[in-house]
């Protein structure tokens, strides 16, 4: 109510030598890692030849690599999708931080170039469909040979990637034009512009993330299907996006900037992260609840060896990340506008949303193929769980420090909040009440 | 302006017994006016009794010093009530008193116990916090609602300063009210 007490200020975020440092340090511990972890990794599997042993250290630091860029990949792009949906909604409280996903949506072109590096390098040597005549000696994988072959897989992934790169270009672009161009609040014209761009980006990306999801995770196992999978990639990427922006609005806020930003917002986005945590735990257990009762065996595959060893602490560490802390310790008013508190229960979910890809990639990429049998009709040696190692760790810390790098450097390009948005007086003032 | 004359008609029905017992009321027809005299009454030191508005109005309930509800930690409890009726429920039927064998699956505490207890948590919930709502604001059946002035659920917003006997100056309260643009200004008993 008091508008005497806002000032709309044209705040330029400084990416200090201390952050840059920060993110480099990241990137090169993190290259350094893997490529340790690749070097010293010589495992010798009982049951298993020299030459299939030698085979599971490329696939690994390869599905490494894959989890990790499609962790953040989705991240940004579920940043992108969190500004068409609010500029659709006509919402006016995220404005004062749309800037934040904006920026978040810069890593796109990089995520997508780093899972479409890894699909032409290691496409067969990590999905075991891909190799030369599985398809059609698979009686399960022949049908699914017209949708699943290797051009139209690349023409999928590369074609829909690139059109989200694009909207989401188009969008911060227009809304970076609209601070300098715009004649004041009254004008819309760049409003309008991204209200319908947005309409037809969220139309377009429902159904193409759901092929994109299929393709590039879950066709790790092939013959193996769920129809909620692709809620289930949606709720990963999204809750990790929201937790990302909502810890990033912290540390802007702690360094001083965003003035117009207050615990009002910081309580909505924690809302957000909350609700969205619960999303993803009914999904989880919406497919997981099914496939355990019917028991069906070519269900069951897919969660048997996520049940053994060492990814049997993985499993249920994700519920325990990904459910059990946020509901609990975010469940109170007060600990979502806490700044130790949410900074806390963000990286469990970070971390919880990570371990959740590696989950949904590793045990099907580290599958070895041999030829189908009687004995063995799917055509699959399993590996047995191999662990954390420093290879996975090491790309996060390669990915997040680049991740870093790029948003933290895309802060910089624009204002730190748009000063002509025809609803920053509304997000400004924006109000939960007691 | 007919619904102006309606408060004739909502006259108190009890007989003034105290004077502890009456309010002033300021009447207004816009929020910013509303919320500035609010403002201006809790500063200065006055018994703010409640504003009524017929929509939310932003910042009034920090200003009127509004405390938090409560009602999120019933919510709690009475989640916390049907998941542990939902527990007792499934454990008793399906795994003490007629436990069946259903493709080898255990009968006690398994993933189809997720199902149930979501559900009867949020059923409990929901009559719960309807329940509450009923009792905290004394809303039963036969029970006639004394609206404290007709008009707040049209268009009209009422500021009700409870007055003290010799310790409240009504007329410099009233002075406020008509400062802060009141349409109306006049006395009425406090219900409840």
């Amino acid at each position: 109510m008091e508008h005497t007490d806002v000032q709309i200020r044209e705040e330029k975020f400084v990416f200090t030598d201390k952050a840059k440092r920060l993110s480099f340090i990241l990137m090169g511990v993190g290259l350094l890692l893997a490529l340790i972890g690749y070097f010293t990794y010589h495992p010798s599997i009982e049951g298993f030849t020299d030459e299939q042993n030698h085979h599971l250290p490329m696939k690994r630091l390869l599905g490494s690599m894959l989890f990790n860029g499609y962790f953040f990949f989705i991240i940004s792009t579920c940043a992108a999708i969190f500004i068409a949906i609010s500029q659709l909604a006509n919402a006016g409280w995220y404005v004062a931080i749309r800037r934040i996903p904006e920026a978040m949506s810069e890593f796109m072109a990089y995520g997508a170039g780093i899972v479409i590096l890894v699909l032409i390098v290691g496409l067969t040597t990590l999905y075991h469909w891909a190799h030369d005549g599985v398809m059609q000696s698979d009686p399960l994988l022949a049908k699914k040979t017209w949708y699943l072959n290797k051009g139209f897989f690349y023409a999928r992934v590369i074609l829909f990637t690139s059109f989200w790169i694009w909207c989401a270009a188009k969008i911060r672009q227009w809304s970076r034009e609209e601070d300098v161009n715009s004649t004041g609040l009254l004008d819309t014209t760049y409003f309008d512009k991204s209200f319908r761009l947005s309409a037809s980006f969220l139309f377009v990306f429902a159904f193409t993330f759901s092929m994109f999801a299929w393709d590039v995770t879950m066709s790790m196992d092939a013959h193996w299907y769920s129809t909620i999978f692709t809620v289930y990639n949606f709720a990963t990427g999204w809750v990790s996006a929201l937790t990302t922006i909502y810890l990033l609005t912290w540390y802007l806020r702690s360094q001083g900037y965003l003035n117009i930003v207050t615990d009002e917002h910081q309580h909505d986005l924690g809302k957000f992260m909350f609700a969205f945590s619960i999303f993803w735990t009914y999904m989880w257990v919406a497919q997981f609840l099914l496939i355990w009762y019917a028991n069906i065996p070519e269900e069951v595959a897919y969660y048997k060896p996520r049940l053994e060893g060492t990814y049997k602490l993985s499993f249920f560490f994700n519920i325990a990340m990904n459910f059990f802390i946020p509901f609990f310790l975010f469940m109170r008013r007060g600990a979502k506008r806490h700044r130790g508190l949410g900074a806390f229960v963000g990286a469990c979910i970070l971390i919880g949303h990570w371990n959740d890809c590696y989950l949904m990639v590793m045990p099907g990429a580290m599958n070895l193929a041999t030829a189908i049998t009687d004995h063995n009709p799917t055509g699959i040696i399993e590996t047995p769980s191999q662990g954390w190692g420093l290879m996975e760790l090491g790309f996060l810390g390669l990915f997040g420090g680049l991740f870093l790098f790029v948003v933290l450097k895309a802060l910089t390009k624009a204002n730190l909040y748009p000063t002509k948005h025809p609803f920053i007086m509304e997000s400004a003032l924006h109000d939960t009440g007691v | 302006m007919d619904t102006d004359k309606l408060h004739m008609v909502n006259t108190p029905r009890k007989e003034m017994q105290f004077m502890d017992n009456k309010m002033l009321l300021g009447v207004y027809d816009n929020p910013d006016s509303t919320y500035a005299v609010t403002k201006q009454l809790v500063k200065g030191g006055y018994d703010v009794h409640d504003v009524y508005t017929p929509f939310a109005v932003h910042g009034l309930d920090r200003v009127m010093g509004v405390k938090r509800t409560r009602l999120s930690i019933a919510a709690f409890v009475f989640a916390m009530c049907g998941v542990a009726s939902a527990l007792t429920l499934i454990t008793y039927a399906s795994a003490i008193d007629w436990p069946m064998n259903i493709g080898g699956k255990p009968s006690l505490i398994g993933p189809d116990y997720i199902p149930i207890t979501f559900e009867l948590g949020i059923l409990f919930t929901a009559f719960g916090m309807v329940g509450c709502f009923f009792i905290v604001n004394r809303m039963f059946w036969g029970r006639n609602t004394d609206v404290i002035d007709i008009r707040v659920t049209d268009d009209r917003f009422v500021i009700a300063v409870n007055i003290h006997e010799n310790k409240t100056d009504v007329k410099a309260l009233e002075g406020i009210f008509v400062t802060g643009g009141a349409l109306e200004v006049r006395e009425r008993v406090k219900e409840i």
